[in-house]
């Protein structure tokens, strides 16, 4: 798995921005952070070792303001000093909490149908509704609408009562992005980006992880 | 390159025994002994049906294009060995027992390999059903029946599904222009077939059955280009986990992720069908009928089939212009007036027809004024859903003969007219 610093590397080569954050080492540079973008606000464990962060309770979030950011990290701090966690320990991420509709984007090179790309509605329901999309990779920008437009949720991103229409524009050229990341570049097998949270015209990638 | 029309054939392995698959080949091949020389090959047996038979190929003076073989796995090297000595161009396998059956006949594979290294002669199978060309009298399969000559190519990982898709076809009045069971692809592979195909130009439709895929980039490469001039259906085996497994005993082969298999069917253009049904009612009107623009208007002499069918076009994206109610008492003339002044007008991409029988109603006179139609609107689609079963049967079976798809549910027929529909033109 790439570390949070080379993913995010390799996804600013490839003009992908990811949410609002920044990558803390000591608490003041997270109430930095927080205060200026403002609350709420996520903290996340950020660790080579750590491929399941819900399992090891390595996040919080919604965190609202500098009290609550303060137990906060005291508590992630603790959690990072445990033995297999801490010998790939990065830092912890402050995030601004980002709103919207959850997506997945996804990709990896397929040992029948070489390198894919995935779209599809994310959350805690993704698995029962496995509302997905693949193509082949690469693909261009009328691909990567139709593709969005196949999911069985779309109407969900064209705005439904009284919420503002996802900008389809935008997350399709995300989509042939990381399709172009998948067939280029050699070492890549896995991209994972989830959620991918949208609102409007807002897209913010939240958490990424990329397999080697 | 493969060529598939051969002026002389060998079959290796026929036999006399009633019930086999020798004698089921021999008879299949002697079908088209007018068209090409046939040969028999059984050391055992001195005459098979009206044959004199040869030991071995060799001893067979004349040049052999095609030899079939249909006999136990373990002798097939050494008696390959021979087809490559005598100079035949191309073999059928037709014999199971190889790769689809675990180590042992992996190895009987590679050996074959090794046999035709560097070699011209092509080998399609092991393990199929074989190769049919009706327009050709060709039919080297041992398949029970013949099916019709057509426009619709069918290629199938499954031998056995064939047989069930001849039977059907012959009471669906569709006919073939060519079938092949490609087996284990050890040689000649899918993505061949289809370049086949491509070139062939009997073929206008292809219908592919498969399971698992073996070189997936180059064939979505391929049926792209085809499916742009010659539209391909595609029914696929092996969905869901329990499927894949028996898809892997049974073919060799992997399956791939459905998923990605149906995505990458979306973006190169390729349609599929759900069902062996649908498989037949896609064909059909892909065959039948043309291309049309999006707008098709409704005539019927059941408010409720018209309400129905207006319901299916919404779900399937299928615009409608106008739902003609000619009420019960319709007469074939209401009919044929209704009809005609749908069909002329601009916008119009085609018709469904809709009948039930009731008490005025006169079904063949009806399915003449739709026949009529279609020769004055050959641009324009025009599908039948004459609902019911006996009462309409011999209209039915008029329409299909002047090609005119009729389909026995609404539902059924407006998924078939969603597939005619270019929906990215204007309408």
């Amino acid at each position: 798995m790439l570390s949070f610093l080379e993913s995010k590397k390799l996804l600013d080569s490839y003009n992908i921005p990811l949410v609002n954050q920044r990558l803390a080492f000591y608490f003041d540079e997270a109430a930095d952070f927080a205060v200026k973008n403002g609350f709420p606000v996520a903290l996340k464990i950020v660790s080579k070792n750590l491929i399941h962060k819900t399992e090891e309770q390595a996040f919080l979030l919604n965190i609202k303001n500098e009290e609550e950011l303060k137990k906060s990290w005291q508590i992630l701090e603790a959690i990072s000093g445990k033995k297999e966690i801490k010998s790939g320990f990065e830092g912890i991420l402050v995030q601004k909490m980002a709103q919207g509709i959850e997506l997945i984007i996804g990709a990896k090179k397929d040992e029948i149908f070489g390198p894919v790309i995935m779209f599809g509605i994310g959350g805690v329901f993704a698995e029962i509704y496995k509302d997905i999309v693949f193509r082949l990779a690469p693909i261009n920008k009328i691909e990567a609408e139709k593709m969005i437009k196949e999911i069985k949720g779309y109407k969900i991103l064209t705005g439904f009562r009284g919420k503002k229409a996802v900008d389809i524009g935008n997350l399709a050229e995300i989509l042939v992005k990381i399709s172009d990341i998948i067939s280029q570049e050699k070492n890549i097998k896995e991209i994972d980006l989830n959620p991918v949270m949208v609102q409007g015209k807002e897209i913010n990638i939240v958490d990424v992880k990329i397999i080697v | 390159m493969i060529n598939l029309n051969p002026k002389s054939i060998a079959l290796i392995g026929a036999n006399n025994k009633p019930g086999s698959v020798g004698l089921g080949l021999a008879r299949n091949l002697l079908e088209g002994k007018n068209k090409r020389k046939i040969y028999f090959i059984n050391p055992f047996q001195k005459k098979i049906l009206e044959l004199k038979t040869f030991n071995k190929v060799s001893e067979v003076k004349n040049k052999i294009d095609l030899a079939i073989i249909a006999i136990n796995a373990k002798i097939v090297p050494e008696v390959l060995n021979d087809c490559v000595q005598k100079g035949v161009k191309e073999v059928i396998i037709i014999s199971s027992g190889f790769g689809e059956t675990g180590k042992p006949g992996e190895i009987l594979e590679q050996k074959i390999q090794e046999i035709l290294k560097n070699k011209k002669i092509r080998v399609i199978g092991p393990n199929c059903l074989g190769i049919i060309r009706p327009s050709l009298k060709l039919n080297a399969t041992f398949a029970p029946i013949t099916p019709r000559e057509g426009n619709i190519a069918f290629l199938s990982q499954s031998g056995a599904l064939i047989d069930a898709i001849i039977d059907k076809s012959n009471s669906e009045n569709l006919g073939f222009s060519t079938i092949v069971s490609y087996g284990n692809e050890m040689d000649v592979n899918l993505n061949e077939f289809l370049e086949f195909l491509e070139k062939d130009k009997e073929t206008k439709t292809i219908i592919i059955y498969l399971e698992g895929i073996k070189k997936a980039r180059e064939f979505f490469k391929i049926a792209k280009r085809i499916s742009a001039k010659k539209p391909i259906i595609i029914l696929k085996g092996g969905r869901t986990q329990k499927g894949k497994t028996a898809a892997k005993s049974h073919t060799a082969s992997l399956a791939g992720s459905y998923e990605i298999f149906s995505g990458a069917c979306s973006q190169f253009g390729l349609l599929q069908a759900d069902t062996l049904e649908e498989v037949f009612d896609f064909a059909k009107i892909l065959s039948w009928q043309p291309r049309i623009k999006n707008k098709i208007s409704i005539i019927t002499n059941a408010g409720g089939a018209g309400v129905l069918a207006t319901d299916y076009a919404q779900n399937f994206g299928v615009e409608t212009g106008n739902l003609i109610d000619l009420i019960g008492d319709a007469s074939s003339e209401k009919y044929k007036e209704a009809i005609l002044s749908e069909l002329k007008k601009e916008e119009i991409g085609g018709i469904i027809v809709i009948q039930t029988v009731q008490f005025t109603t006169n079904p063949i006179e009806n399915a003449k004024m739709v026949i009529n139609a279609k020769k004055l609107f050959p641009k324009k689609a025009i599908v039948a859903c004459f609902l019911g079963g006996n009462l309409s049967k011999k209209a039915v079976e008029l329409l299909e003969k002047n090609k005119i798809p009729n389909y026995s549910d609404l539902k059924r027929s407006m998924a078939a007219l969603n597939i005619i529909i270019n929906k990215n033109s204007p309408s």
